[in-house]
C-alpha cells in the first residue's frame, strides 16, 4: 500500500502522536476492579482432582461387581435358565420317581441366575417328595412291598443325593457332589435328622410327621 | 484468582495490554469522538473485565473492535441527544473538520467497512490480517477488499479533481 492515495490518506492522519494522561491512576482504577472470573483457575485445578479421584473409586467399584458377575459366569458358579432345564433333564435320569409319578414341567424364567446345581437340586426335592407321598399310599393300602420299596429310595436319596450344608455356608452353596450326581443341600438347621427321624418313625409304624410332609409338599393329589 | 500471585501475574500481562491506551486513545480521537479518553479508559477496563477474550499476542485488533463498539454506542446517544433518525452509519466515520474536505468527501463514498479497512492500515498502521480481526473480516477477503477500496478512493479524489463542465449560454435571436 504504498501509493499515492494511501500516502495522501496517512499524510491526513489527524492526531499523530498517542498520548493519554492518568495512565498509572487509570491502570490502578481498573486493576483493583474484579477481573475476569474465567481467569480463576486455580479452584478448578484443585477440584478436578477430587473429581478424578471420585469417578475413580466408582469406576473401580463398578468393575469390581461386573468383574465378581463375570468371574462367576465364566467360573460357572452362575448360571441362567436354560442351564438350569438342562441340569434338572440330566437328573431325571440319575434318579427314579415312584411307578405312577411323571416329572412335572419346571418353568425357570430364561433370564434369571441361579447357582450351578439348582437344576438338579429341584430334581432330588421333587423325588424325595414323590417317594414320601407313594409311601404314605403304600401304608394307606397296606402294601408292604411298596413301604419296602418306598423306604429304600429315600435311604438312597438321602446318602447319595441329600446333604447338610457346612455351618455358615452361604444361601447359594453348592455341594462339590453337585457335578457328579444331582445333589439337594439342606441347610445346618436339624432339617436333614428331622428327615431321618420321619423315615424312622414311619418305618416303624408311625407316619404322622411322613403324611404331614407329603400334605404339605408333594402333588396337588395329596393335599 | 486466589492467590496474591496469580492476581500480580495477570495484571503484568494486563499491563501489557494496557500499553495500548495512547493508541487506542488517537484511535477514538481519529474517528471523531466526542471523548476519546473516555473511550480509551472504558476499552481498557473492558479488557480486564474480559481478559480471557484478548489475544495474549496480538491484542491491538481486539482493543479497536471493542473502542469501535464504544464509539458506536457514543454515536448513538449523540445521535437520541440531537433527534437524529435511524440513518446513522455502522462504523464512525473520521472527524470532518479534521481532514481535507476533498479527501473527507472522497471517503464517504466508501462504504463505511471499506472506509474503515483503509483507515485502520492507513492511519493505525494494521497489517491487511490485523485489520480483518478488527473488523470481524475473513483474512483472505480483506486484501481484495482493500484493493478494491483504494481504486474507489483514488476514483473518488480523481473525480474531485475533475473541473466544473462550462455552462454553455446561448443567445437567440439577435
Amino acid at each position: 500500500m504504498t501509493d499515492q492515495t494511501l500516502n495522501r490518506l496517512r499524510a491526513a492522519n489527524p492526531y499523530r502522536a498517542s498520548t493519554a494522561a492518568e495512565t498509572s491512576r487509570l491502570f490502578d482504577r481498573i486493576v483493583s476492579t474484579p477481573p475476569d472470573r474465567r481467569l480463576e483457575r486455580a479452584p478448578r485445578q484443585y477440584r478436578r482432582p477430587v473429581l478424578v479421584l471420585v469417578a475413580a473409586v466408582v469406576a473401580c467399584g463398578l468393575l469390581a461387581s461386573a468383574a465378581y458377575a463375570v468371574a462367576g459366569w465364566i467360573g460357572g458358579h452362575i448360571i441362567t435358565g436354560p442351564t438350569v432345564q438342562s441340569e434338572y433333564t440330566a437328573a431325571q435320569k440319575q434318579l427314579t420317581l415312584p411307578p405312577g409319578y411323571a416329572w412335572p414341567p419346571l418353568n425357570w424364567p430364561s433370564n434369571s441366575v441361579t447357582s450351578r446345581g439348582a437344576g438338579g437340586s429341584f430334581a432330588v426335592s421333587l423325588d424325595q417328595d414323590a417317594w414320601e407321598c407313594y409311601w404314605v399310599d403304600a401304608i394307606d393300602s397296606g402294601d408292604a412291598a411298596a413301604q419296602r420299596r418306598a423306604k429304600t429310595a429315600l435311604d438312597d436319596l438321602m446318602t447319595n443325593n441329600i446333604v447338610t450344608a457346612p455351618a455358615g455356608a452361604p444361601e447359594d452353596y453348592t455341594p462339590p457332589q453337585a457335578a457328579q450326581r444331582p445333589t439337594l443341600a439342606f441347610a445346618d438347621d436339624g432339617g436333614y435328622q428331622y428327615k431321618q427321624r420321619m423315615y424312622a418313625q414311619a418305618a416303624d409304624g408311625n407316619p404322622r410327621l411322613l403324611e404331614q410332609s407329603c400334605r404339605a409338599n408333594g402333588p396337588a393329589s395329596h393335599g | 484468582m486466589t492467590s496474591d500471585t496469580d492476581r500480580r501475574t495477570a495484571e503484568e500481562r494486563f499491563r501489557e495490554v494496557f500499553a495500548h491506551l495512547g493508541a487506542v486513545t488517537a484511535y477514538a480521537r481519529r474517528r471523531g469522538s466526542r471523548d476519546a479518553d473516555e473511550i480509551a479508559a472504558e476499552t481498557m477496563s473492558i479488557a480486564w473485565r474480559r481478559f480471557a477474550d484478548v489475544p495474549r499476542d496480538d491484542p491491538l485488533p481486539w482493543l479497536y473492535a471493542t473502542a469501535r463498539n464504544l464509539l458506536l454506542a457514543e454515536r448513538r446517544a449523540g445521535s437520541r441527544t440531537a433527534g437524529a433518525g435511524a440513518s446513522e452509519p455502522s462504523v464512525p466515520a473520521p472527524e470532518l473538520h479534521e481532514l481535507d474536505p476533498q479527501l473527507d468527501r472522497a471517503l464517504r463514498t466508501l462504504t463505511h467497512t471499506d472506509r474503515e479497512l483503509l483507515l485502520l492500515v492507513a492511519w493505525e498502521d494494521l497489517s491487511p490480517a490485523q485489520a480483518a480481526r478488527a473488523l470481524g473480516v475473513q483474512p483472505t477477503a480483506v486484501r481484495v477488499r482493500l484493493l478494491r477500496a483504494r481504486r474507489r478512493l483514488r476514483a473518488a479524489l480523481d473525480e474531485e479533481r475533475r473541473p466544473a463542465p462550462l455552462v454553455q449560454i446561448d443567445v437567440e435571436g439577435t
